[in-house]
C-alpha cells in the first residue's frame, strides 16, 4: 500500500463532512440519538429506587451504569445514520460520482469512516453528558444519597471518567461497525435489519440459553453486551468480559466489517 | 381486491430478495432454537432430573379418625392475614400421608370459603372475609359434602365431591397452612425475585365430630397432631377449654410453580430475532414502491390507495404467517426433540402439537410474525423510508425484553404490556412470577398497535402525494 497523501485525504475528508452534513437526516438523527440516550437513561434512573433494596446502603447499585443505559435506545440512531452515509450512495446513484470525483475507495471509505465516526463521537458526548447530567439530577431523590453511600457522579471519578469516554467511543465503534456492514451489503435496509440484528439478538439469545457456559460465551462476544461492559464500575471481577476489552471485541467487529467492506468496495463495481 | 391481492402477492414472490427475507424469518427463528437445544443438552450429561411432585401437601392437621359416615364441624374463630391463599378449615383425609385422597372446607383471607379437594379442585363458597364461620363436612360413603352457616343455625351446601373407593375409617380435623409470599429484592443492579413461608394462624372452636345421624359422637376423644409444614417446627397448636389455636405454613392443592421454565415458550423464543426479518420484509415491501416510483403505476391501475394498502397489509400478513407458522412448527419441534431426550419439569401438559395450548402458542407466534410485518408496512407508509421505520419497530419490540434484567420487575412489566413486545406473551403456556399480560391480550395489544398504525397509514396515503 502506498502511503496517503494527506493532501487527498483531506479533501476526501471535506467532501465526505459535506455530503454527511448537508442532507436533512443528519442533524435529525443526531438530534434523535441524543434525545434517545438521555431520555432512556432518565427513564432507567427514575425506575430506580433504594426502597426496593434490603437497606438503602445495600442497593450496591452502578448508578454510573445506570445513568448510562439510554445507549441501548440511542445507538439506533447512529446506526441509522452511518449506514446511510453509505447506502444511501447506493441508493441515489451518487456512488458513481463520489469515485469519479476521488477514484481510491480506500480514501472514500477512510474519509467516511472518519466523518461518521467524528459525528458519532459528537452525539456520544452530547447524549451521555445528557445522561449524566439527568442521573445527578435523579438519582439523589430517588434515595442515593451522600448519607447511603453514593456520591454524586463525578466525571473527576476515575471509574466513572472511564464509563463515560468508554460510552462515547462504544457509540463510534457501532457507527464503524454500521459503515463496514452497510459496504458489504450495499442495501439501507438490509444493513440497518443486520446491524440490529448483530447487536440486539446476542443478549435475547443470552438470556434463553440455560447454560451458563453458553451464556457467559455470547455476553463475552456479543458487541453489545462486551461493548458496554465499559460502563461498569462495580464488581469488575464478576463481568464475563473486562470494560476494556469488552470495547476491544467490539472494536474488533468494526474492524472486520470495514476490513470486508473495504475489500469487496474495491473488488466489485459500483 | 382479488386482482389487487393476486398483484401484489406477484410482486411478493417476484423479488428474490424479499423471498429470502421470508426464508430468513424461518432460519433465523429455528437457528436460535437449534443454539437453544444444543445448550441445553450439555445439562443432562450433567445429569439435573427433575422430579418433584406437581401438587403440594403441607399443613398442619389436628386430626383423629372417623369410622364409617360421620361430620367434622367446626367454627373458624379468625384467621391471621398472612397470605391472600392462607386456609383454615376443616378436613376429610384419607390417611397421614403426603399426597392421600382429602377433602376440605376451608376459609381464606382474600378469597372466601372454598371447598377443595384432591390437588387442584376447587369450589368457592361464600365470598368476603368470613370469619367467624361455621364450616361443616359430612361424609357419607365415598361422597363428601361441605356446608358453611354464619350461625350454626342455617347451612347453606357449598359442594359436594366424590372421592372414589374412600377409606371405612378416615382421618377428619381442622387444619392451617399458609403459602409461601413473592419477595422481590433489588441488588448489584438486578432484581433477585424469591419465595418466602408464611405462617399462617388460625383460632377455632366448637370442635366437634357427629354420627350419621347428626348426634355429637365422642369419636375417640384424643385430638392428635399432624405437621407436614413446609418447614418442621412452624406449624404448632394449643388447645385450652375447646378454643383451638393452630399455626401451621405451606399449602394444600395444586402447586403453582413461580419459577418453572417454559418449554414452549423457550422453543419459540427464537421467534425474537425471527420476528426482525419480518419487520424488514413488511418495511421494505411499500417504501420499495416509494423509492422506484412504482407506487405511482400501482395507484394508476387501481386508484383506490386505501384498497391498494389493505391488499398489500393481506399478501403480506398471509406470507409472513405462512413463513411463521413454519418457522414455529420447525422450532418447536427441533427443540421439544432435544427435551424429551434430557429434562422434563413435570406439572406442564404433554407437549405435542396436539395440545391445545401448545397450538395456541405456535400458531400464535405466526400470527405475531404476521402482525410485526402488518405494523412495519403500516409504519413505513407513514415515514415512508426503511431507515426510520425498521428501528421504529424493531426497537419497541425488542428492547423490553433486554432491558428487563435490569430494571425493578413492576416497571419491567409496565414496558412489557404497553409496548408491541406484548405480543410475545402469546408463547407463554405456564404462568410464572414474571408474566406480565394474558397470552391473547398480548397478541391484542400488538394487534392494536398493527391497527392504528394501519388506519393513520391509509389516511397519510389519501392525503399525500405519492
Amino acid at each position: 500500500m502506498t502511503p496517503l497523501p494527506a493532501r487527498r485525504l483531506r479533501r476526501a475528508l471535506r467532501a465526505e463532512w459535506t455530503k454527511l452534513w448537508t442532507v436533512p437526516s443528519t442533524p435529525w438523527l443526531l438530534a434523535a440519538a441524543v434525545a434517545l440516550t438521555v431520555a432512556g437513561s432518565a427513564g432507567a434512573v427514575a425506575a430506580v429506587d433504594t426502597s426496593q433494596c434490603p437497606t438503602p446502603s445495600e442497593c450496591f447499585e452502578d448508578t454510573i451504569k445506570l445513568s448510562l443505559s439510554g445507549i441501548w435506545l440511542g445507538q439506533a440512531a447512529v446506526v441509522v445514520l452511518a449506514v446511510q452515509a453509505m447506502s444511501s450512495e447506493y441508493s441515489t446513484g451518487t456512488i458513481g460520482s463520489t469515485l469519479a470525483a476521488n477514484p481510491s475507495r480506500r480514501l472514500v471509505l477512510l474519509a467516511k469512516a472518519t466523518a461518521v465516526a467524528t459525528t458519532a463521537l459528537l452525539a456520544g458526548v452530547l447524549g451521555v453528558l445528557g445522561s449524566l447530567v439527568a442521573g445527578r439530577a435523579i438519582l439523589p431523590g430517588n434515595g442515593f444519597t451522600r448519607a447511603n453511600g453514593y456520591e454524586p457522579l463525578s466525571l473527576a471519578d476515575g471509574p466513572t471518567l472511564r464509563a463515560v469516554v468508554g460510552t462515547v467511543l462504544y457509540l463510534a465503534l457501532v457507527a464503524l461497525l454500521s459503515l463496514g456492514i452497510a459496504t458489504v451489503v450495499r442495501d439501507t435496509a438490509g444493513a440497518i435489519t443486520g446491524v440490529l440484528t448483530l447487536l440486539y439478538a446476542f443478549p435475547i439469545v443470552a438470556q434463553l440459553v440455560s447454560d451458563p457456559r453458553w451464556q457467559q460465551r455470547l455476553e463475552r462476544y456479543g458487541p453489545m453486551e462486551a461493548g458496554l461492559s465499559v460502563q461498569h464500575t462495580m464488581r469488575l471481577d464478576e463481568l464475563p468480559i473486562g470494560p476494556w476489552p469488552g470495547l476491544g471485541v467490539l472494536a474488533t467487529y468494526a474492524g472486520v466489517a470495514l476490513l470486508s467492506g473495504l475489500t469487496l468496495f474495491q473488488l466489485r463495481d459500483a | 381486491v382479488t386482482r389487487l391481492v393476486l398483484a401484489e402477492w406477484t410482486k411478493l414472490r417476484s423479488v428474490r430478495r424479499w423471498v429470502m427475507t421470508l426464508a430468513a424469518v424461518i432460519g433465523l427463528t429455528a437457528l436460535v432454537a437449534v443454539i437453544e437445544a444444543s445448550s441445553r443438552s450439555g445439562d443432562a450429561e450433567e445429569g439435573e432430573p427433575l422430579e418433584q411432585p406437581d401438587f403440594a401437601d403441607e399443613l398442619h392437621f389436628v386430626h383423629q379418625p372417623l369410622s364409617g359416615d360421620g361430620s367434622i364441624v367446626a367454627r373458624v374463630v379468625s384467621q391471621e392475614d398472612s397470605h391472600e391463599w392462607a386456609k383454615a378449615g376443616v378436613m376429610v383425609k384419607e390417611r397421614l400421608e403426603v399426597g392421600a385422597p382429602y377433602a376440605a372446607l376451608l376459609v381464606t383471607p382474600d378469597h372466601g370459603v372454598r371447598l377443595q379437594w384432591d390437588f387442584g379442585n376447587d369450589v368457592a363458597g361464600s365470598e368476603g372475609g368470613a370469619t367467624p364461620r361455621w364450616l361443616r363436612l359430612t361424609r357419607s360413603g365415598d361422597v363428601v359434602t361441605g356446608y358453611e352457616s354464619s350461625d350454626a343455625t342455617n347451612w347453606e351446601e357449598v359442594g359436594e365431591v366424590d372421592l372414589d373407593d374412600l377409606a371405612s375409617t378416615v382421618e377428619v380435623g381442622i387444619f392451617v397452612t399458609s403459602p409461601m409470599s413473592m419477595e422481590i429484592e433489588r441488588q448489584y443492579g438486578s432484581s433477585a425475585v424469591f419465595e418466602e413461608p408464611t405462617l399462617g394462624e388460625a383460632v377455632f372452636d366448637h370442635v366437634r365430630l357427629e354420627a350419621a345421624d347428626g348426634s355429637p359422637s365422642p369419636g375417640d376423644g384424643e385430638w392428635r397432631d399432624y405437621d407436614a409444614s413446609i418447614e418442621p417446627g412452624l406449624g404448632g397448636s394449643t388447645e385450652s377449654n375447646g378454643v383451638f389455636t393452630l399455626t401451621g405454613s405451606g399449602d394444600v392443592g395444586e402447586v403453582w410453580r413461580p419459577f418453572g421454565d417454559d418449554l414452549v415458550q423457550t422453543s419459540l423464543a427464537g421467534a425474537t430475532v425471527g420476528v426482525l426479518a419480518a419487520a424488514a420484509l413488511g418495511a421494505l415491501f411499500i417504501t420499495a414502491e416509494f423509492r422506484r416510483g412504482m407506487i405511482r403505476t400501482t395507484f394508476a391501475a387501481s386508484p383506490g390507495r386505501g384498497r391498494v394498502l389493505a391488499a398489500k397489509a393481506i399478501v403480506l400478513g398471509g406470507a409472513t404467517f405462512g413463513a411463521g407458522l413454519v418457522a414455529s412448527v420447525v422450532a418447536f419441534l427441533v427443540s421439544q426433540a432435544s427435551f424429551r431426550t434430557t429434562t422434563r419439569t413435570p406439572g406442564l401438559p404433554e407437549l405435542s402439537l396436539a395440545n391445545p395450548t401448545v397450538l395456541r402458542a405456535v400458531v400464535g407466534t405466526a400470527v405475531l410474525f404476521a402482525l410485526v410485518a402488518v405494523l412495519s408496512l403500516a409504519v413505513a407508509t407513514i415515514v415512508r423510508h426503511p431507515a426510520v421505520a425498521i428501528p421504529v419497530v424493531i426497537l419497541p419490540l425488542l428492547v423490553p425484553a433486554i432491558v428487563t434484567t435490569g430494571l425493578p420487575l413492576s416497571v419491567a412489566t409496565w414496558l412489557t404490556r404497553l409496548t408491541p413486545a406484548a405480543g410475545f406473551a402469546v408463547q407463554q403456556t405456564i404462568e410464572r412470577y414474571d408474566t406480565a399480560i394474558a397470552p391473547l391480550v398480548g397478541l391484542g395489544v400488538l394487534a392494536a398497535y398493527a391497527a392504528v398504525a394501519l388506519g393513520v397509514a391509509t389516511m397519510l396515503l389519501r392525503r399525500r402525494d405519492a
